[in-house]
């Protein structure tokens, strides 16, 4: 509507056109550069610590670069070479750790999805008035950093005067290795990341549990359903969605799983619980060869997003066939 | 029936009951090991309250002889970092999240699906190159790489971003003939309402910044650098191995500010921590 009336009006005062014209384009000019002031600190953020160490951290895994020697010659591959080569102390440290972290990935995600949906469930069938008061009790560990964490659950776990082996002596029970044997060192590192991050996924699926339409198991009730019907059939195929957003979540952060184990078992009994972000780090800034700890940390990057990929297909599926 | 109800609800409370002591017997033992002294800690036992109170491993830690746990330091720089880098998310996010939103910004059809899309980026593949990038600086060591990085997340662009786009343009065009310019209007008429939105952004950001490990573990080596949660865990390492009274007088006083600010922003939080989930 505008636009007609100003070129209307702009063809009666043919010498006046241009100018019009010309000033309105600058007047756009002008503004788009003030809107653009808006975006511009974040975008320099954004440049500055994510798009450029993206691609320096690409281009550093192509270079024999030793943190310490100025020569970094470009290698091409090779650093990538060498992790496949079995030789080699970069496959040694990859892999063994790939395969612990993997171990904990399998451990700790079941876990982290089911009685994180458990909890949720629990809450939610409580009495109302006291429903926020364990809601915020099974939340709180997520608001702690990971060190403390760690160093709480090495002092509850601590065989010979930990708590839990202390209470388990006071029963007449045998006190357990915790810490330093295998298959306890995993499940130490699995309890401890239990109770500090399973607040999140609870939370999540209490709020996906409170938009399942209340109508929806009304008329389940009506047919007789039982409650296992109910959960089976329509809870589960509503939350859905949100199950696969906790379960990709859930992997990632079991995937970045560092700070447990760093502190907890220090990658031991052995080297069984040194994590594949240990290894990184080790060969980064104790054996000093960033190249080739680039190199493992964009692989690992490519199976982390790999995998996410391959459970947004995989779950969603059924749903798609459905459809059909 | 109505007992068959009662008797379930009553089964339920007790299961709640005894999960919650999971959650919360560690944090009341962690308290508890700080005011025992050593000895009475490793000696062992499941005495629930001290059989001799002391605060010395409160005093210990406070005032380190060693001077290689400057505590007041470290947490002074994890408050500082904390603010300093919520303050800056909060801000840069707002202003961009507007823009891509509601404003002619160049290329904003492009900008707004780069920036979502590394959500998608793993965190790992940037670690390394940042930690060179800061060297190459002279900036290792300061609070520079403790601050900055966080700051380029574009999880709180897209957070506020959904808000913006749905806030009506009426108000904004009422502004408009009133003679208010973008910032004006951005500051005066947007922003309040986008309040509520923005202390959850501000409590999750605080949050990260405040217990990130590793990060600041690999950007600082200086002792009076340190944040609370990498100066913990470097002492569990060094001179207090094994000295659980004194680790958890530590852990207790790094614990205390961020329970509190997780209680206070509670509602926000949840409110995030859902919001995340729609995505």
């Amino acid at each position: 509507m505008n636009e007609e009336k100003k070129s209307s009006f702009a063809s009666t005062l043919p010498y006046e056109r241009d100018d019009k014209k010309v000033s309105a384009m600058n007047e756009r000019k002008k503004s788009s550069f003030t809107s653009f002031l808006f975006v511009l600190p974040y975008l320099t953020m954004f440049i500055l610590f994510l798009a450029i160490p993206l691609f320096y951290g690409i281009f550093i895994s192509l270079h024999d670069w030793n943190l310490i020697s100025p020569n970094r010659p470009f290698v091409g591959l090779a650093n990538y070479m060498e992790i496949f080569n079995s030789n080699s102390t970069a496959h040694e440290l990859f892999f063994s750790g790939l395969w612990n972290t993997f171990q904990f990935v399998l451990y700790s995600v079941p876990l982290l999805v089911v009685i994180g949906l458990g909890l949720a469930m629990l809450v939610n069938s409580l009495p109302e008035k006291i429903r926020f008061l364990f809601r915020t009790a099974y939340f709180i560990p997520y608001s702690i950093s990971v060190s403390v964490v760690a160093i709480l659950w090495l002092w509850m776990l601590d065989t010979n005067s930990g708590l839990v082996n202390q209470t388990l002596i006071k029963l007449g029970l045998d006190s357990i290795p915790w810490l330093t044997k295998i298959p306890f060192a995993w499940v130490s590192i699995v309890i401890a990341t239990l109770w500090w991050t399973i607040g999140f996924n609870m939370i999540i699926f209490i709020n996906a549990l409170n938009e399942v339409p209340e109508e929806m198991y009304e008329a389940a009730d009506i047919d007789g359903a039982s409650s296992w019907e109910r959960f089976l059939h329509i809870t589960l195929p509503t939350i859905r969605p949100v199950m696969l957003f906790v379960l990709i979540t859930s992997t990632i952060a079991s995937f970045n799983i560092y700070g447990q184990p760093y502190l907890m078992t220090r990658g031991g009994p052995g080297d069984s619980t040194e994590v594949l972000l240990m290894g990184i780090v080790e060969q980064a800034f104790e054996l000093r060869q960033l190249g080739s700890a680039s190199a493992m940390a964009v692989l690992m990057s490519l199976i982390i997003v790999g995998i996410s990929l391959i459970q947004l297909k995989v779950t969603n599926r059924p749903e798609k066939e459905a459809k059909e | 029936m109505k007992r068959k109800k009662q008797l379930k609800t009553f089964l339920l409370m007790v299961i709640a009951l005894i999960i919650a002591a999971f959650f919360l017997i560690p944090l009341f033992w962690m308290v508890s090991t700080s005011f025992k002294s050593d000895f009475e800690a490793i000696g062992g036992g499941t005495n629930w309250l001290p059989k001799e109170f002391t605060t010395d491993n409160y005093i210990y830690t406070l005032t380190n002889a060693s001077m290689s746990a400057p505590v007041i330091k470290w947490m002074f720089n994890s408050l500082f970092v904390g603010l300093v880098g919520t303050t800056i998310i909060v801000s840069i996010d707002a202003m961009a999240a507007y823009g891509l939103a509601r404003l002619d910004v160049p290329f904003k059809k492009v900008l707004l699906p780069i920036f979502v899309s590394t959500l998608m980026i793993p965190w790992v593949i940037t670690f390394l190159p940042l930690y060179m990038q800061f060297n190459n600086l002279g900036l290792l060591n300061t609070y520079a790489p403790l601050i900055l990085p966080y700051s380029a997340n574009a999880f709180g662009v897209f957070l506020l971003y959904q808000f913006f786009k749905s806030f009506p343009k009426e108000l904004e065009e009422a502004a408009r003939i009133d003679g208010a310019n973008k910032w004006q209007i951005f500051t005066k008429v947007v922003l309040p309402s986008a309040r509520p939105l923005m202390a959850t952004l501000a409590i999750f950001s605080f949050m990260t910044i405040y217990n990130d490990f590793l990060w600041p573990l690999v950007a600082t080596s200086s002792p009076e650098m340190r944040t609370i949660t990498t100066g913990i865990a470097i002492m569990q390492q060094g001179s207090f191995v094994s000295s659980y009274g004194r680790l958890m007088a530590l852990t207790t006083i790094a614990t205390i500010p961020i329970i509190i600010i997780f209680l206070i922003g509670q509602k926000q939080f949840i409110k995030g921590v859902t919001q995340t989930g729609i995505k």
